[in-house]
């Protein structure tokens, strides 16, 4: 353990490698001293273990109805959490719903910051006629409510988990192109850019491996503390019906179902609210966590 | 035939809307081999000439011809191997995100040109730093270091023209000193053509065989080193510029 350590604060790395570990571990160094992103990170990791294994951590089957024990309250014998309406484990229906979350987060977490990358640095680095363009579309689309317009976008295409991802993640991609550009206007002109303008690199080789490395740590951070929104967003869609279909678990949906009961059952919508309260919580926690780290304002000394 | 001529170049920016005139008129001309310094106070338009070569600043009159040949816009391949530059400031320069094997590789990539580990070792001896300094990043090493890793990037592609933005000026006195005399050895042995900006008349003393004295973006006068060696200046301005550094001058 300990040569792995000092193979990693070598300040004299002998690779491209070690470099590149050594500089990632030095930057897990400072976030393991901020206490509340590494509470975030746990949750974080938490849902990612309870999404893996989901199948075989269910106690019981999400889907299989058994109307007899309907409506069972928290701590009840073989339902921790109580049961709902049509008389399911909601404890069960929580851990399969994790995987969806998780989907729905992963596959915008790769479009649209991607994307929104892209359409910044291009715009940032062409300037011009480019840019105008470029963020005027960006405007369009920053101008609409973002559940408004990925309400629009699912009527149009359909209900269903794919359709809701692509809502979101054409919904959500502006912020990432305005921070891109942004972060690219303050590189652009720098000598490093214009030394390697003059070594007679080509557009795409600047922006791809010289400006968007200066670009991704807020991204990053943007991501982070965006998806919390994203969940509730997809949560807000399954409520209204237009995400994921019945009978899947996911989450907002399942407030959506609990909301006949919430007087008398207020377990029933409670307890699918905690869950997306809790991973947005991680979600902040580890974004705020991780600007401190990656902000490339305090990580140049 | 000079190595680089300059006639009449005028380089104009717009600012707030308005033009605003850096360079006006200015011509020189460079001699193969020759280390040519550009003096004068800031704001005098000297570092935008230098980005004027690179095409990095817009020309609005005037020709600028390498080896006889007017550039070509935008500048091109066969340019960057035969002009390269240093910049002003070494903390601004290098890539923070890259490691300096990063940055001396990447125009050997852009180049196509292999054998990358056996030419970055070389170009780090070539420059004084240790092969260990290899894989560090620019925040772990000291200005000076930092210079000597941009003097070697501009090296990579073996050019015959180096443009020298005040090298030094960002540099404490000692590790100046070094870093000029890294230049001239290099110069020496690689047969080199300066071009060379800087506000310090004991820099370019050391450094330089003819140099031109600018004002407010026009040349003022241009003096061999001899008569620069010997106070021999026909215009009030280049007298007390002169003046101004002459106590450091004594020193060096």
């Amino acid at each position: 353990m300990t040569t792995l350590v000092d193979w990693l604060r070598d300040p004299s790395p002998t690779s491209r490698r070690q470099a590149r570990l050594g500089q990632s571990y030095l930057a897990w160094l400072r976030l393991k001293r901020n206490h509340l992103a590494m509470i975030g990170l746990a949750i974080v990791a938490l849902l990612v273990i309870v999404a893996a294994l989901a199948p075989w951590i269910t106690p019981h089957d999400p889907i299989t109805q058994n109307l007899r024990e309907r409506l069972q309250p928290p701590l009840t014998a073989g339902h921790i959490l109580g049961t709902d309406d049509f008389g399911r484990d909601i404890l069960s229906r929580l851990i399969m719903g994790s995987r969806i979350t998780l989907f729905i987060i992963a596959l915008v977490a790769v479009t649209a910051p991607v994307f929104g990358l892209l359409v910044g640095t291009v715009a940032g680095y062409f300037g011009g006629w480019t840019d105008e363009i470029l963020m005027r579309i960006t405007d369009i689309f920053l101008a609409f409510p973002k559940l408004i317009l990925a309400l629009a976008l699912v009527a149009v295409l359909g209900p269903g988990m794919e359709n809701a991802v692509l809502a979101i993640a054409i919904t959500s991609w502006p912020p990432y192109a305005r921070v891109a550009r942004a972060e690219t206007l303050t590189v652009r002109n720098s000598d490093y850019i214009a030394a390697v303008r003059l070594q007679g690199a080509s557009a795409a080789r600047i922006i791809w491996g010289h400006i968007m490395p200066m670009c991704i740590p807020s991204v990053i951070i943007r991501v982070t503390l965006d998806m919390a929104g994203v969940i509730l967003i997809a949560a807000g869609l399954g409520f209204l019906g237009l995400g994921v279909q019945p009978p899947m678990p996911e989450w907002g949906a399942m407030i959506s179902a609990g909301r006949k009961y919430l007087f008398e059952q207020w377990w029933v919508a409670t307890m699918p609210g905690m869950a997306i309260f809790i991973v947005s919580l991680g979600f902040n926690l580890l974004g705020d966590g991780l600007r401190d780290v990656l902000d490339p304002r305090n990580s140049g000394k | 035939m000079a190595l680089i001529e300059i006639e009449n170049l005028s380089v104009t920016f717009t600012a707030k809307g308005r033009p605003v005139r850096a360079v006006k008129g200015v011509s020189l001309a460079v001699e193969q081999g020759e280390s040519y310094g550009l003096v004068g106070e800031s704001g005098s338009g000297k570092s935008t000439i230098l980005r004027a070569i690179c095409g990095l600043a817009p020309v609005s009159g005037g020709t600028i011809r390498i080896g006889g040949q007017p550039l070509p816009s935008p500048r091109g391949a066969d340019f960057s191997r035969r002009v390269q530059m240093v910049f002003q400031d070494p903390y601004a320069s290098l890539h923070p995100r890259h490691t300096i094997d990063r940055t001396l590789s990447e125009p050997l990539a852009i180049h196509g040109i292999g054998n990358t580990d056996q030419r970055v070792t070389q170009a780090l001896k070539d420059v004084g730093l240790p092969p260990n300094f290899r894989f560090r990043f620019p925040h772990q090493l000291s200005g000076g270091q930092r210079q000597r890793v941009a003097i070697a990037r501009a090296l990579m592609l073996e050019p015959s023209i180096l443009l020298l933005d005040e090298p030094t000026s960002a540099l404490d006195a000692s590790v100046q000193a070094e870093t000029l005399n890294l230049l001239n050895r290099l110069c020496a042995e690689r047969g080199l053509t300066f071009l060379m900006v800087s506000h310090d008349l004991a820099v370019i003393d050391h450094m330089c065989d003819r140099i031109l004295v600018m004002q407010h973006g026009q040349a003022v006068e241009e003096l061999p080193r001899e008569a620069l060696a010997k106070a021999e200046m026909k215009t009030d301005y280049a007298r007390s510029l002169f003046a101004a550094s002459a106590d450091r001058m004594l020193d060096a």
